[in-house]
């Protein structure tokens, strides 16, 4: 089935076939049994971990296997000289610095495709944005005097994590480092176990037949029929919309499911990233339930970071206007971050005015519709509406709009 | 806590278990029905035209003779005059298995057809070889994968033979293939390529990988064929002269054609020409099909593929060659005596190798209601689509024996611009 | 100082908590994120205290009750 034993080395790619979790859970097996009995086998499980990043990254992928040391090394230097000047000194300007060489990696890797005409930048590797998450929440803590130690060994394993090292969800440093010090006991970690393979099986559901389904049978087949039925709005578009919606989310959610699964499997209790996301009934619901590590680490060292340093000066009067700002702002940075192209850019400024929209109807609600008692009718329009403007946000996201509008056929 | 890890991992042991016996027993877990096959014959969605099941099942039935007609987007001009219309109005004593959309070229049909081998062999076959197809660099990549499935490329891989052909085929097939489709097989195509032959281990995988992907096809292709039939197909027979004559049909075709082409200069279809041309911009049309050119192409090669596969599996098959809507090939500037080069190129190419039936309707497109729209045959265009086809199957006779000439697969012949001289060469 | 917590808190959420006091506002929407930036500007004008935003663990800040705790562990340090 598998050219293991072949002639060549085989590349395998987290959580990408069924076989992969043969492999895997094979492998996370002796690991499982240490903890059960109470021992976490350390060594064993960092030789895990890098053979198992090792085998994302060969034949073809040696040239990102090599960018990602590179991009560790770099990360060690630079938030390991940020903590040393950070024990004597805290300037502004050499935090900003910090942060921004921090970032330059994945700036470069993300800007790249957009002045060359496409062409992918040797320094990527499949997951560097959610590494830079992770490095530059390090140095914001560090920053904050939250995080005041600094060990090369610990944040290396933080950051390269096995599970969770292609796409995240975005762990934080030191309640990782709790996990990580501390064996569950039998209880909990046999409570850890069933969630584990529950997660693993519903991710199947999810990724490899619902996501499949929608993504490699339906939506091809939905995009010809939009194409076929012209630039403008029509009802294959429509469909267009929902399939790719439905496998964003299912193959994203069972993606994450298997990376919590996993960890959960090394007694570590990585953040689930999506509860139940299309119940939501305003957008900012939404992002509390969607993807839900990263809007949080944007929330909390983008968002939380600007409010708090444009109240601080008092920059305006309505106090309603920070909050639109920081919205608009947060949400267009986190459309840079998927892709220096006008639909992600879009995408984000789309979201950052729906959450402004969103806050002023609360607000108008509150002070105006006192009456408006919550009730089924209220709620299920609610959930239509804000399921409806995300689907149009992904439609954008999709790039689809570009394909459909602007590439020549 | 036994109870609990039991409880835990009871479940998942009986899972793994039912689907290992699922994927692996020797079983075949799908019939369809005959009104599945009707549907399937004339669905045309990508579904059916990867899917195995459905097709093996319909081309070996016995009491209706399905013929597969290969081709690609003419298959979707349903008008009464379609050859699976008239053959349902008519009793003809075959059916038409529709094999093709946009896109669909030879290489495509060739991988196809490895999922129907032994249903194709010492039968009959259609086959549309539009000119359109040969541009430069033939199939397009993203065209091919939407295609393309595992499935057909284990089952080629169980036949393969290590022959020229099969080098050539696993080297297109790498090629086009897209990063995201590289996967456990690759290495297999990569020594086929190479012109390695396989390993035990390696023809184990294949098999394991082919038991594996036909049960999933058995399985998981009964719920998406969709209802042409009903919709665009049967209702359609009624519009039809009752008695069979193809002057009474051509007297019918002129008359509804009139009436369907009457918003453009071009004999378009009124819904097409408003739909796909107008919003469009007509002007912007004008002259946009100066710089084609269909002489040289890897899409030779590719076809010469198809035509070691019908000569290996015997199968007597007709070629047809359409024409364009002559109107509307001088309004976009296409060189129609580039065309016939094209033409005369494959010709040459199929009777060469002693693939004789061969249609020519590649002069044709000038006459009045020939063409449904720019490219495709309609309304009169189908009736002498049938005239040729109509005999050729309903008295089915042997396949002739064909010559194959390995030298069609060269670089040399892809990039030829054919002449009396050169063409000897390819003897 | 409870009272003085609990005024900076309706002075923020429009709505007065001493009878909710171990109720979790973040989960009744009363409280986001502009409002904690606000609570955190406020206590540190009110107390002196110094919370950074990245140190505010939601779980541990997100009832009258526990705010009024966390004030009084920062102001003893």
């Amino acid at each position: 089935m598998v050219n293991f034993f072949g002639n060549a080395i085989p590349n395998l790619q987290p959580y990408s076939d069924p076989q992969y979790f043969v492999y895997l859970l094979i492998a996370v097996m002796p690991l499982a049994i240490g903890l059960y009995y109470g021992k976490r086998f350390k060594i064993y499980e960092t030789i895990f971990s890098i053979v198992f990043i090792v085998l994302m990254f060969t034949n073809d992928k040696l040239g990102q296997g090599v960018a990602l040391i590179a991009y560790i090394i770099w990360q060690l230097l630079v938030v390991g000289v940020y903590h040393q000047y950070r024990i004597r000194k805290n300037n502004s300007l050499i935090f900003y610095l910090a942060t921004f060489l921090s970032i330059v990696p994945l700036s470069i890797v993300k800007i790249m495709p957009t002045v060359d005409h496409g062409a992918q930048s040797i320094i990527g590797f499949l997951g560097i944005s959610y590494l830079t998450f992770r490095a530059v929440g390090m140095i914001m803590e560090m920053r904050d005097g939250v995080q005041k130690d600094f060990h090369w060994w610990p944040f290396l394993r933080f950051m390269v994590f096995m599970p969770t090292i292609s796409s995240g969800p975005i762990d934080r440093y030191r309640r990782f480092e709790k996990d990580y010090d501390h064996v569950p006991d039998r209880d909990k970690y046999v409570t850890m176990v069933g969630k584990a393979v529950q997660y693993i099986f519903l991710g199947f559901l999810y990724k490899f037949i619902l996501a499949y389904f929608l993504g490699t049978i339906m939506l091809p087949e939905a995009k010809q029929m939009a194409i076929s039925a012209g630039k403008g709005l029509s009802w294959p578009l429509l469909y267009v919309m929902y399939t790719y919606g439905f496998d964003l989310f299912f193959d994203f959610a069972g993606y994450s499911l298997f990376a919590v699964a996993i960890s959960y499997l090394m007694g570590i209790e990585t953040p689930m990233n999506f509860k139940q996301p299309f119940k939501s009934k305003n957008l900012k619901e939404f992002w509390n339930r969607w993807h839900i590590s990263l809007s949080f680490w944007f929330r909390d060292f983008v968002f939380m970071r600007m409010v708090f340093v444009m109240k601080k000066r008092r920059l305006f009067k309505k106090s309603t206007t920070y909050s639109s700002v920081a919205y608009v702002l947060n949400m267009l940075l986190m459309g840079f971050w998927h892709g220096v192209t006008w639909y992600y850019i879009a995408y984000g400024l789309f979201h950052g005015l729906g959450l402004m929209i969103n806050d002023w109807w609360l607000r108008f609600k509150r002070k105006h519709l006192k009456w408006l008692k919550p009730n089924w009718f209220t709620q299920g329009i609610a959930i239509f509406l804000t399921f409806h403007v995300v689907m149009i946000s992904f439609l954008l996201f999709s790039g689809f709009l570009n394909v459909l509008w602007f590439v020549k056929k | 806590m036994k109870k609990r890890l039991w409880q835990i991992f009871g479940p998942v042991i009986v899972a793994f278990l039912a689907l290992l016996i699922l994927l692996f027993a020797p079983l075949n877990y799908s019939h369809f029905s005959v009104k599945d096959e009707k549907k399937a014959a004339v669905a045309l969605n990508s579904i059916t035209f990867k899917n195995q099941q459905l097709k093996k099942q319909a081309l070996s039935d016995k009491k209706t003779r399905y013929v597969p007609f290969f081709g690609s987007s003419e298959w979707e001009r349903m008008d009464q005059f379609h050859p699976s219309v008239l053959a349902i109005k008519y009793h003809r004593n075959y059916r038409p298995f529709l094999l093709g959309r946009r896109g669909t070229q030879s290489l495509t049909q060739y991988f196809a057809m490895q999922t129907i081998l032994p249903e194709l062999k010492n039968k009959q076959a259609v086959f549309v070889i539009s000119p359109q197809w040969f541009v430069k660099k033939g199939v397009d990549p993203g065209e091919f994968n939407y295609y393309f499935s595992n499935l057909q490329g284990t089952e080629w891989l169980d036949s393969n033979t290590n022959s020229r052909a099969d080098r050539y085929a696993a080297d297109r097939l790498l090629k086009l293939q897209g990063e995201d489709k590289k996967g456990i097989l690759t290495n297999i195509y990569k020594r086929v390529a190479e012109g390695k032959s396989l390993t035990k281990q390696e023809k184990w995988e294949i098999y394991l990988e082919k038991v594996v992907l036909e049960h999933e096809d058995q399985l998981f292709s009964r719920f998406q064929v969709n209802d042409n039939y009903d919709r665009r197909i049967l209702p359609k027979t009624k519009y039809l002269p009752r008695q069979f004559s193809y002057r009474n049909l051509t007297r019918s075709a002129n008359r509804v054609a009139a009436r369907q082409t009457t918003n453009n200069r071009f004999g378009i279809l009124n819904s097409f020409y408003s739909g796909r041309i107008k919003p469009f911009g007509l002007k912007r049309l004008k002259g946009a099909q100066r710089n084609i050119s269909y002489v040289q192409s890897t899409e030779y090669s590719d076809f010469q593929l198809v035509l070691n596969e019908f000569a290996k599996l015997k199968v007597n098959v007709m070629f047809v060659i359409p024409p364009v809507n002559r109107k509307w090939a001088a309004y976009t500037g296409l060189d129609l005596n580039n065309y016939q080069e094209a033409v005369k190129k494959i010709k040459y190419q199929l009777k060469s190798q002693s693939f004789n039936n061969v249609v020519d309707l590649s002069k044709d497109g000038g006459k009045p209601y020939f063409m449904q729209d720019t490219i495709h045959l309609g309304w009169c265009g189908w009736i002498a689509f049938d005239k040729k086809v109509n005999p050729f199957l309903s008295h089915p006779t042997k396949a002739p024996k064909y010559k194959i000439n390995n030298n069609f697969l060269s670089k040399k012949w892809q990039r030829l611009k054919p002449n009396n001289a050169n063409l000897k060469e390819f003897k | 100082m409870e009272k003085e917590v609990l005024a900076i808190l309706e002075n923020i959420l429009g709505e007065d908590l001493s009878n909710q006091m171990d109720d979790n506002y973040f989960d009744n929407g009363l409280m986001d994120s502009m409002a904690t930036v606000d609570l955190v500007l406020a206590l540190q004008d009110k107390f002196g205290i110094n919370v950074p935003v990245s140190e505010f663990d939601r779980s541990k800040w997100d009832t009258p009750n526990k705010v009024i705790e966390r004030v009084k562990e920062l102001a003893d340090n």
